[in-house]
């Protein structure tokens, strides 16, 4: 079915009247807003208001079917300001400044206006006040389109060159590909090899490739390659300019310390995950015999295909308690998805070593997901017992008198019967917990997650890319991964810079402060204020006058409100815009 | 053409590619087989765990790839094979399928979809509904474009010697568009009744359906919207085209003349006819006797010709072509038929009472009637001819009828209906039997015709076995009077000094332009072809007049497309393989009663009701899909519809390939126990999605089989996924968590419905996707550990699960729900398989395409420069489908930019 797609015209202005032409478009969003927000009635409200031309609803805005519409009824009826009633800007701004610059209208004479996430998604419980809230919040918008000024996106060159933050094996695999696609590439790895978890490891799921030997071929490939520095015992500690051009600071660690400086057009972080630390005492942390996974894993690797050996003691039996610091209400409440196949498998080296091992798997359901459910299948055929603990009741570790380890669980498939299992071995299965990084976090402003990890901007819209433009996510440190999936999202970083660097150019929203020469009286104010430094004086027929420098501009805004004179706008927030936005965000005006 | 790279799919994956590479300056072809970019994704609901629309994520990017400066798509194509050369580039045919529509002009405005009287599965909305032949793949389709889905020309139309498009008017009429229906076969032919009667049907004989309960009544319908359109007396209703100054003769109003004066009249010819007969019709009226074909039947066809200008000269017979070409015709269509009946070639074939069949027939059809009440009939011969003369026989009060025929019952060219008819009626047949002599008494009168009996021998060149006497076998059949049916050939008087004869006394034209030695000269029907059928002599009318328009015009004379360029036939078995079910439908038979000893010459065959015809037509299979009805063709405000384009091949030369194929979901129906495609009320997980999507079907969520609102809402995971028994033992990842979103969206949908997941383990693994699962706890689904071993349907549409409730005890458990929804999972897409030739790309034990080195090297596959992407490597959810692109787009540019084959530098 087509949605309901109502077209409106509103009454052509009046001869040279110099009012605007606007289009209104209000998106049903298929449901997620007309589902609570009366679209056709915020239409109703509108499209008498000055200046607007065409109102119209539609099911999809962002379709392609709806885009073309929009650029036809720009040409067709010469619109000279757009405003696009949907969902938050961050999710479509791009889409719509690129359906007006299709249609030629100025991109910045166009207003995204957020009536789902900020209206009918916060506001289901309240239609009519839903609907209220789109019609003031929409009014709004065309009070900022009408007030826009036509402006020209900032062209800077960019340079070709990425820093990847971190040299585990996601991003020394994001440094070859990004020298693979030509770009000069700056790998920093705080420690002082680079290899990260994987070089830690022997064997590894789904193949069996051992970590060690794919961090010795990939250290290979980057010492092949003069295009990539690989900065060991480095830390990024500063980081000025602007997408396309970040000037960065590299601290490599040395007696003195030394330090870097390179200009860059964007960052990879790939700086990964710790293993979750159990408290002493949690699951009989702290006893003799009760590793993590991490330990527990290096343990088999050092068997080296001999014995299992624990303190001198061959291992005969293991029990493996899961989901260790992951899906703890209060705690890590996230799962950290790679433990499951990372157990199995490990339960499969063991029973190579020794098939007459015994291994309990006590978990709380097996999520060894897509392939990965191969190895499980494995793990079982070799004998392993998998045993379901609920949520709510815990396994506990203890260590009986004779010094062994015994483990008491409530196992579901026996009808909840409480257990106890001796072992010579518990291995918590610790999950990944986000690396403790402020410095950086601080240092390049990323977007940390309630969970503690990188953020994304949206997961499936642009899923390695940060709120900061030119500097990107990979790996496990956005989100518990597996290796393979950590190398995945490395590759699509790198592809992610490749996609905005090999142009050559960025576009940077003109955004800016600006100076209205006839009303600065050259106090100097704002050049105390200005954290960038981008503000200077100037002469101007023989007056001192404040000049803005648009490249290191951010656009921030805090020098507008100091100037005595209000001798600053900032660009695409004037002052004017701002008054007709807050005008009709409390008055209903009447029409 | 050239490309630095072909991405082969456009579902997510493919999308992704291509606008990544396209990004980086690289020119890119992307192959997408439906008629639509998108994929799946575009299909959804919203999309875990952050419940945005599939639309909003998926609607832009389908937008960005199709208007991406660099990014060529071809939608509705499909990869026929890639081969990488020596200096590692790949070139590759695609096959661009044929729309029907010309997408240039075509606006996505869907006038043609709703025009469209063809109903089929719609695979867009999970088979919830039918979608139309004539399509736009769903409402966000991106380009939005209609398709024609044209299998095939349907058999009913290919066996047409007319090119009637049967399979189209059938799909009129059982869509209630009578006059439409009886308007697409005056496209065709101003002999709509006359075809409704006496047409052998051909189409009949190939309709798929005979191969299970019975043909369609196709002929039937045809009478059906003939007597409806002819019962209103309004004419035949058809725009005619200008006059174009023309003028044309045709000599002889059959079939033939009548349909090529028809066509050449409606393009704005001024058509003349001349017959020497005191009326128009030919055989229709002279030969076919009255009880098959009516007289006013004729008239009423005849009338639509005249209706429109055409100017019919009766009882003035032609004697000299070339005179007419004097008295100004542009042009002379010779369409005289074969008018002359063979002599029986015995000794005594003068004696008062033999007859000519033709002129019995002839006699008859002018209130001549022959007398023979009470008297012995022989007809000799076992064509049709000899049959209506033996059935007109037995009307005209004769004492018996006999028929000899000198091969057996199943050499017989008369058609069976007719054998098996006169049968009915009364008549005798003597088989393998061949006159010798026609005795006579003093008077000359006829007494007897002495017969041989014959045998069969060898095979002649018409391929039937020749009779061969035996000897010393003669006989007498006694009678007095004998109709000689032995077969007949035109009268080449008019022409034999102009164009020459071919055998037979055939006028002697090119059997393909139909034109003569003398150029003007064109013929059509029998008097080229000897004797055949009215739909034979239509379809050559047909052509005479394409042919004659174009030499008129200063056309080349090539082939006719209607005839010798169609769409290649639909073969039954493909037909029967793509229905999902059969419902048996009762023939519906015609009902005629016959007598042993018939009366009169009223019309046998009773007419359909309007019943009978919504029921007949409503059977048909649509084999072809699209019927050729022509509706979209008359509503397309574009004209944008061409149901003659072809597919075509397009060569490419690429520097690397991706292949984003994508998955294909597990068939429930493999796991009999669940009851998927025998109980209505279970349905899989994208037919839920559908269910729950903005442009969903029903506007709301409720079960298929009675349209109930669900209360009670079961899923059963790993359906087709973790379990050996179908051969998958691999998890599909995916359906967990596509299953917990539609859980949430339910409950969000249905507040008072409960919800059920009954599952093995929840793999809710993914970034905020184990926070996604406590939600929908939190919201009220009900989870339960333990597989479920049988769904039974209850009497009342609802189901009964029964499964292990592992967590309470392990009991067997019985649970009744209103709707069960199977978490299906997915399964490789074999189609990559058959992508290269020459080199193989390998795949791995399960058929998806192997990455060798995937640890390191994610996208790469066995053929240096051919990159995965997505779910055709394994499966994966939306998001690592993504990041995978991501990572083969990156494998991409640096195959491009090491190896340096790119053509184009990257901007």
């Amino acid at each position: 079915m087509t949605g309901p797609v109502d077209v409106q015209i509103g009454k052509p202005p009046e001869e040279g009247d110099g009012q605007r032409r606007i289009g209104v478009f209000i998106c049903h969003c298929g449901g997620n807003i007309s589902d609570y927000v009366d679209v056709a009635a915020v239409r109703d409200a509108l499209k008498d208001e000055p200046g607007v031309v065409v109102a119209e609803t539609t099911m999809f805005a962002c379709s392609d079917g709806t885009q073309h519409d929009m650029i036809d009824q720009i040409r067709e009826q010469g619109l000279d300001g757009l405003v696009v009633a949907s969902c938050s800007p961050k999710l479509h701004q791009i889409t719509f400044r690129g359906v007006s610059k299709r249609a030629d209208l100025n991109p910045y004479a166009y207003t995204q206006v957020n009536i789902r996430e900020q209206d009918s998604w916060a506001h289901g419980d309240d239609p009519d006040g839903a609907t209220q809230k789109a019609i003031n919040l929409v009014r709004a918008g065309i009070g900022r389109t009408r007030n826009s000024e036509p402006l020209v996106p900032l062209v800077v060159e960019t340079t070709p060159a990425t820093m990847v933050v971190g040299a585990g094996i996601a991003g020394m695999r994001a440094a070859i590909g990004l020298a693979d696609t030509g770009l000069q590439v700056y790998l920093v790895e705080r420690e002082p090899e680079v290899g990260g978890w994987a070089g830690r490891f022997g064997a590894m799921f789904p193949n069996d490739r051992s970590g060690r030997e794919q961090i010795a071929a990939l250290t290979e490939q980057v010492s092949r390659r003069s295009s990539i520095t690989v900065l060991t015992g480095a830390q990024l500690v500063g980081k000025s300019g602007s997408f396309g051009n970040y000037e960065a600071v590299v601290e490599v660690a040395g007696d003195p310390p030394e330090t870097i400086r390179a200009t860059v057009g964007s960052i990879i972080i790939a700086t990964g995950f710790d293993s979750y630390e159990p408290e002493n005492g949690e699951f009989g942390y702290g006893i003799d015999g009760v590793l993590t996974l991490p330990e527990f894993k290096e343990l088999v690797d050092a068997a080296g295909g001999g014995t299992l050996v624990h303190l001198g003691r061959p291992v005969r039996s293991i029990a493996y308690v899961y989901c260790v610091g992951s899906r703890q209400p209060g705690g890590n409440e996230y799962c950290s998805k790679f433990c499951c196949a990372a157990t199995a498998h490990a339960s499969i080296l063991v029973s190579a070593l020794d098939p007459q091992i015994r291994q309990f798997h006590l978990n709380r359901g097996v999520r060894t997901y897509g392939k990965y459910e191969l190895m499980y299948t494995q793990a079982r055929e070799n004998g392993a017992v998998y045993m379901t603990y609920p949520d709510d009741t815990p396994p506990s570790v203890e260590q009986g008198r004779d010094g062994r380890l015994a483990v008491t669980t409530t196992d579901t498939l026996t009808g909840g019967r409480e257990v106890t299992i001796p072992a010579d071995l518990v291995v918590l299965v610790t999950g990944m917990v986000p690396r403790a990084n402020t410095g950086l976090t601080d240092l390049l402003k990323l977007p940390v997650g309630d969970d503690g990890f990188y953020n994304e901007i949206h997961p499936k819209l642009r899923p390695v890319e940060t709120v900061v433009d030119g500097v990107m996510v990979a790996g496990s440190c956005q989100g518990p991964k597996t290796a393979t999936e950590s190398v995945a999202s490395g590759m699509a970083a790198v592809a992610q810079s490749a996609a905005i660097l090999k142009k050559g150019v960025a576009e940077l929203d003109p955004l800016v402060a600006t100076v209205h020469v006839d009303d600065c009286t050259g106090c100097g104010e704002c050049l105390t204020t200005c954290p960038y430094d981008a503000i200077s004086t100037r002469d101007a027929g023989g007056r001192t006058v404040a000049e803005v420098s648009a490249a290191v501009c951010k656009g921030c805004g805090g020098c507008v409100p100091l100037c005595p004179t209000a001798a600053l706008d900032l660009l695409g927030y004037t002052d004017a815009q701002m008054t007709a936005m807050i005008d009709s965000l409390v008055e209903v005006p009447v029409s | 053409m050239k490309y630095d790279v072909m991405v082969v799919g456009s579902g997510i994956a493919g999308m992704e590619s291509s606008i990544k590479l396209g990004d980086m300056g690289y020119k890119v072809l992307l192959v997408e087989k439906e008629a639509s970019v998108g994929g799946r994704m575009i299909l959804l609901s919203k999309v875990f765990p952050t419940l945005d629309c599939a639309s909003c994520i998926s609607g832009p990017k389908m937008s960005s790839t199709i208007n991406h400066p660099n990014v060529h798509t071809m939608t509705y194509a499909e990869v026929e094979q890639i081969r990488r050369g020596e200096d590692g580039r790949f070139t590759a045919a695609v096959k661009q399928k044929s729309t029907f529509v010309d997408w240039a002009a075509c606006t996505g405005c869907s006038d043609c979809q709703m025009a469209c009287t063809v109903a089929v599965p719609d695979q867009f909305n999970a088979d919830l509904v039918p979608r139309h032949a004539a399509y736009i793949p769903f409402p966000q389709a991106v380009p939005k474009k209609a398709v024609i889905e044209r299998a095939g020309t349907s058999p009913c139309i290919a066996s047409c010697p007319a090119g009637i498009k049967a399979h189209g008017y059938v799909s009129l009429i059982r869509s209630g568009k009578y006059e439409e229906a009886f308007q697409l076969v005056l496209e065709a032919t101003p002999l709509v009744g006359t075809l409704g009667r006496a047409c052998y049907a051909p189409c009949e004989s190939e309709c798929t359906r005979s191969l299970l309960e019975g043909t369609i009544p196709i002929r039937r319908l045809k009478r059906f919207v003939a007597d409806l359109h002819y019962g209103d007396g309004r004419g035949p209703g058809v725009d005619v085209a200008e006059a174009n100054g023309f003028k044309v003769a045709i000599v002889g109003t059959g079939p033939a003349g009548l349909t090529a004066a028809w066509q050449l009249a409606r393009a704005g010819y001024q058509v003349t006819m001349f017959d020497s007969a005191a009326k128009a019709g030919g055989f229709l009226r002279h030969a076919i006797p009255q009880y098959r074909l009516p007289h006013d039947v004729v008239d009423q066809d005849v009338a639509n010709v005249t209706a429109i200008g055409v100017e019919i000269r009766t009882n003035h017979a032609v004697h000299d072509l070339e005179a007419l070409k004097a008295e100004g015709y542009d042009a002379v269509l010779v369409a005289t038929g074969t008018p002359r009946s063979m002599a029986l070639g015995v000794p005594g074939q003068d004696a008062t009472g033999v007859h000519t069949g033709l002129k019995f027939l002839r006699r008859v059809s002018e209130d001549d009637l022959p007398s023979i009440a009470g008297k012995r009939v022989v007809v000799v011969g076992g064509g049709n001819v000899a049959m209506d003369a033996a059935r007109t026989a037995r009307r005209l009060g004769s004492a018996d009828v006999r028929v000899a025929y000198r091969r057996g019952r199943e050499e017989m060219p008369a058609h069976s209906v007719e054998v098996d008819e006169a049968e009915m009626e009364g008549v005798a047949f003597e088989f393998l039997v061949a006159p010798v002599e026609v005795l006579s008494d003093a008077s000359g009168a006829v007494t007897g015709l002495r017969c041989q009996r014959m045998r069969l021998g060898e095979a002649d060149a018409s391929g039937r076995r020749r009779p061969e006497p035996v000897p010393g076998s003669d006989f007498v059949l006694e009678c007095e009077v004998v109709v000689s049916a032995v077969g007949m050939e035109p009268d080449d008087e008019p022409y034999e000094k102009v164009t020459g004869d071919a055998r037979g006394h055939r006028i002697k034209v090119d059997p393909l332009t139909l034109q003569s030695d003398v150029d003007y000269i064109f013929a059509a029907g029998d008097v080229e072809t000897g004797a055949s059928d009215i739909t034979h002599a239509v379809g050559h009318g047909r052509r005479a007049a394409y042919m004659i328009d174009a030499w008129l015009h200063g056309r080349e004379l090539a082939g006719f497309p209607l005839f010798d360029d169609p769409l290649g036939v639909v073969d039954h078995e493909s037909v029967l393989a793509r229905q999902q079910s059969y419902t048996h439908r009762a023939p519906v038979r015609p009902g005629t009663q016959h007598s042993a000893n018939p009366v009169g010459f009223d019309e046998l065959e009773p007419a359909m009701t309007e019943a009978e015809a919504l029921a007949g037509s409503g059977s048909c299979l649509d084999c072809g899909v699209c019927s050729e009805c022509q509706e979209c063709v008359r509503a397309c405000p574009a004209d944008a519809i061409k149901l003659d384009m072809h597919d075509h091949q397009v060569e490419v030369e690429v520097g690397a390939v991706v292949v984003s194929t994508g998955y294909k979901l597990f068939a429930a129906d493999l796991k009999p126990e669940y009851g998927y495609g025998q109980y209505p009320n279970v349905i899989t997980g994208m037919q839920m999605d559908r269910l729950l999507a903005p442009t969903r079907p029903f506007n709301t969520i409720l079960r298929p089989g009675d349209g109930k609102v669900p209360d009670r809402i079961a899923y059963i995971s790993c359906t087709g996924s973790r379990d050996k028994q179908v051969g998958n033992p691999l998890c599909s990842k995916l359906c967990c968590m596509y299953s917990i979103k539609q859980n949430q969206l339910i409950m969000g949908s249905l507040p008072l419905a409960d919800v059920t997941m009954h599952y093995m383990d929840m793999r809710a693994a993914g970034k905020r996707y184990d926070e996604f699962y406590e939600q929908a706890k939190d919201m009220g689904a009900t989870y339960i550990k333990g597989r479920v071993s049988k769904v039974t349907e209850l009497e009342n549409g609802d189901l009964r699960l029964r499964y292990e409730d592992i967590e309470n005890g392990g009991d067997i458990v019985e649970a009744e729900y209103d709707l069960v929804v199977l978490a299906v999972g997915i399964q490789p897409n074999r189609d990559v398989e058959r992508l290269f030739t020459g080199e193989k790309l390998r795949l791995d034990e399960y058929y998806y395409v192997a990455e060798p080195s995937e640890e390191l090297e994610p996208g790469q596959t066995t053929i240096p420069g051919v990159f995965v992407a997505g779910t055709a490597a394994g499966a994966k959810d939306i998001v690592d489908s993504i990041l995978h692109a991501g990572a083969a787009v990156a494998q991409v540019a640096a195959h491009l930019t090491q190896s340096e084959i790119s053509e184009v530098v990257p901007v």
